[in-house]
């Protein structure tokens, strides 16, 4: 009999060990992370919320990590509010990636491809046809509307086209020189003649010239920047690698999936796709050229 | 009345039928009516909500650049807000001019969302930013004004169609508590015709049941209609059937009487008889005696035989003796019958009064049955038809196998005057004779032991003239159980 019971006892462990060690591990939903992602305000505010809505809903089903957005009221806020805010990780622009890589080590992950194929954007300096500037010598003493000192195309492109023409100190030779914080307001305050000139990047330029008619009718292109990566999604270095490479690969598998085809319709791109640090070459030689340290820049607008 | 009940009933369902869709309907367009109600109200509601929404963006806007002012996310958060709640109107159907006027809102929010985005955005000298600030707040006055000219129109609206909701639901009330009413109303009329048209049929069947319980043997139910009144002929026929059966139980019972005091005064009767009878052949061998005295004698004795044939009868009706079944020959009997009337019968067949006797026996099956009772009921059937006949004529016999229903048919036909038809009726009940010195128990015994057999036995007109008698016997006999 105690042998028979002790034979039982045995057999009860055993059971019970095969039962927990056939357990599969389940993290307690508890435990879900929440990802804060900045936007710049590359647009209109609100809209700029509305085209990033549903990205952050598909990120948030295919990952498992809920995707909260925060728009920032300044390009250079994004750099702030990662230490500020909590940021883990925001859609940079082209040169505010190159400042916040350089200041608080961010990694970018992918940026979208738009609908003409095209993954990059560049700079436009433009003018209304009526206003009689044709070149850098006409825009003296004039208005000039700036995005933000932490953009491409909203200023470092202008400060370089004037560099170019030996003209350094472009603030004193400009009228007034001031940044309306979203490439839409420069389109606008040009063709509502807030502005004698205005800075832009050129797919927030045709997007906004897509609802309205008068702009392409009204205003004319001087001169165009190089090509630079378009607004790609980077994190934290310290994210978790496994989200991190979730988070990657449902973006790049986005356009394979009926559901995220049609975010990526609404987004207005076409797929997305892998970008590295060499993608914004361009961009750090750019501010080379004109002297610029991105590790010691003040990008509060002035 | 099957069908007056199937439709009464048909007309009952239909009503009700009818009363409930209308009241689903009543409830249905009340109901409706309130949910449009509600709506409105909730659309009321909203467009306030719109209303304080955009004031408090407004007093976003004031605030800023003070001390006072909200953060850049609560700002952000109720613009947007305020965008949900104008989109939120057009989820509702509305007509055209409803329509423009909301699309005509909307345009307006979102001018007023790009201003203020403007002025959340811009980095730029204080004339500048002062000018968006003052052109997004006076768009968001603009705003406010279109959003309470909206709300004014709606309010006004709004009391309208409530005033003649609150009209139609008022007369729907009614409509509903009439009928509500009325139902039960309804129902009882129709099931007091229906009670009417069930209790009144069955109360007059009742009581023509308690008139006949109490003896009332000649009551007759009225006519009625539908299956009552078939039900009422069957009453009325039941009735008449109860009269004639306990006319009949009455003479039977009488007879039964009649037989048991018959059999009993035979009995009392023979042994006197006996004792008169030995002492008149003692007294014939008186051979003092004149011969006139002796002829006395021997007519006291024949009276006297005569006396006992007719106490036998009595008692042979009174109490027959049970059959004693065996094989039997029928036509075999028959022959013998007729050859002991040959035998015995006093005149000669040559002569004018002679009876002259025709046999048609087809073959027939054994038979079980009693001998002696059948040769008793056949010769009894010869010697009336011969009675019949004082002038002479035919006595024809015939015996024939009914296949279909397996009986024997025996046939005795006479040529004579036949029997009157006020009497044929008559002849087989006891104690009936039309001969003077007959006892009118013959035919009455005969019937008797043929239904022990039983069998029938009938008499019908002779079609060449004269009297049929028909006997029907089964060939497989079982002796019946006499009622007696």
């Amino acid at each position: 009999m105690a042998r028979h019971l002790l034979a039982a006892c045995l057999f009860l462990f055993l059971l019970a060990g095969c039962s927990q060690e056939n357990t599969p591990f389940k993290p307690s939903a508890d435990k879900r992370k929440t990802i804060l992602i900045g936007l710049i305000p590359e647009q209109n505010i609100f809209k700029q919320i509305e085209r990033y809505e549903p990205l952050a809903v598909y990120l948030s089903s295919k990952t498992g990590t809920r995707i909260t957005l925060k728009i920032l009221p300044r390009y250079g806020n994004i750099i702030d509010n990662f230490k500020m805010a909590g940021l883990d990780g925001a859609f940079f622009g082209s040169f505010t990636y190159a400042l916040a890589h350089a200041k608080i080590g961010v990694e970018v992950l992918a940026r979208p491809v738009a609908l003409d194929n095209t993954s990059s954007y560049h700079g436009l300096i433009f003018v209304r046809k009526d206003s009689g500037i044709a070149s850098r010598r006409e825009m003296k003493g004039k208005r000039f509307a700036l995005v933000d000192k932490a953009t491409t195309a909203g200023y470092l492109f202008p400060k370089r086209y004037f560099h170019e023409a030996g003209i350094d100190d472009w603030k004193k030779y400009l009228g007034e020189a001031y940044f309306s914080g979203t490439h839409e307001d420069a389109v606008y305050d040009v063709l509502n003649r807030k502005a004698d000139v205005g800075a832009a990047k050129n797919t927030v330029y045709y997007r906004v010239a897509k609802a309205d008619p008068r702009i392409l009718k009204e205003l004319t292109i001087l001169a165009k920047s190089p090509d630079v990566p378009e607004n790609g999604l980077a994190l934290r270095k310290d994210i978790d690698k496994a989200l991190r490479s979730s988070m990657k690969d449902a973006l790049l598998k986005m356009h394979e999936d009926p559901e995220g085809k049609a975010v990526l319709e609404q987004f207005g791109a076409r797929w997305f796709i892998e970008t590295t640090n060499a993608d914004y070459t361009p961009v750090v030689n750019y501010a080379s050229e004109i002297h610029l340290n991105l590790a010691t820049y003040d990008y509060i607008n002035d | 009345m099957k069908k007056k009940i199937i439709i009464g009933l048909g007309i009952y369902t239909l009503f009700f039928l009818l009363c409930g869709i209308y009241i689903i309907y009543i409830i249905q367009s009340a109901t409706t009516e309130l949910d449009r109600l509600i709506t409105l109200h909730q659309v009321e509601i909203l467009r306030e909500h719109y209303l304080l929404q955009v004031k408090r963006v407004q007093t976003d806007l004031t605030l800023k650049d003070t001390r006072h002012k909200r953060t850049f996310d609560t700002v952000v958060q109720n613009v947007v807000s305020m965008g949900r709640i104008v989109d939120t109107c057009f989820d509702c159907h509305h007509n055209q001019q409803a329509t423009e006027r909301l699309q005509d809102l909307k345009k307006q929010t979102e001018t007023y969302k790009d201003a203020l985005s403007r002025v959340l955005t811009l980095r730029a000298n204080t004339a500048r930013i002062l000018a968006e600030e003052d052109a997004a707040f006076q768009i968001g006055e603009d705003l406010i004004g279109k959003v309470r000219d909206v709300i004014a129109i709606t309010s006004s609206k709004l009391a309208e169609n409530t005033q003649r909701a609150m009209i139609r639901i008022a007369r729907t009330k009614y409509m509903l508590y009439f009928l509500v009413g009325i139902g039960p109303l309804m129902s009882a009329f129709l099931g007091y015709i229906f009670l009417s048209g069930l209790t009144n049929p069955v109360n007059v069947l009742l009581d023509s049941t308690r008139k006949l319980k109490a003896g009332n043997l000649d009551h007759r139910v009225e006519a009625l209609k539908d299956e009552f009144g078939e039900l009422a002929a069957s009453f009325n026929e039941m009735a008449a059937s109860l009269k004639e059966q306990m006319l009949k139980m009455q003479r039977t019972e009488q007879m039964v009487i009649v037989g048991e005091l018959a059999a009993g005064l035979a009995h009392e009767i023979k042994n006197p008889l006996a004792g008169i009878k030995v002492a008149m052949h003692v007294l014939s061998e008186e051979t003092s005696m004149s011969a006139e005295d002796r002829e006395v004698i021997r007519k006291v004795a024949q009276e006297v035989v005569r006396v006992e044939s007719l106490m036998r009868n009595f008692l042979n009706f009174a109490k027959p003796a049970k059959p004693q079944l065996a094989d039997l020959n029928v036509n075999s009997l028959v022959n013998t019958v007729l050859a002991f009337y040959m035998k015995s019968r006093p005149s000669a067949p040559d002569r004018p009064n002679a009876v002259r006797i025709e046999k048609d026996l087809q073959p027939l099956p054994e038979t079980m049955a009693d001998p002696m009772q059948l040769q008793q009921i056949f010769l009894n059937l010869v010697l009336n038809a011969v009675d019949a006949m004082p002038n002479g004529g035919t006595l024809s016999v015939r015996t024939s196998h009914e296949k279909e229903t397996d009986f024997l048919r025996i046939e005795f036909a006479d040529t004579g005057k036949g029997i009157p038809r006020e009497n044929i009726e008559k002849i087989f009940q006891p104690f009936f004779t039309t001969k003077p010195k007959g006892t009118g128990l013959g035919l009455a015994i005969s019937k008797q032991l043929i239904e022990q057999h039983g069998g029938e036995i009938s008499a019908a007109d002779n079609p060449g003239g004269g009297t049929v008698f028909r006997i029907l016997l089964p060939v497989a006999a079982v002796a019946a159980e006499t009622a007696t």
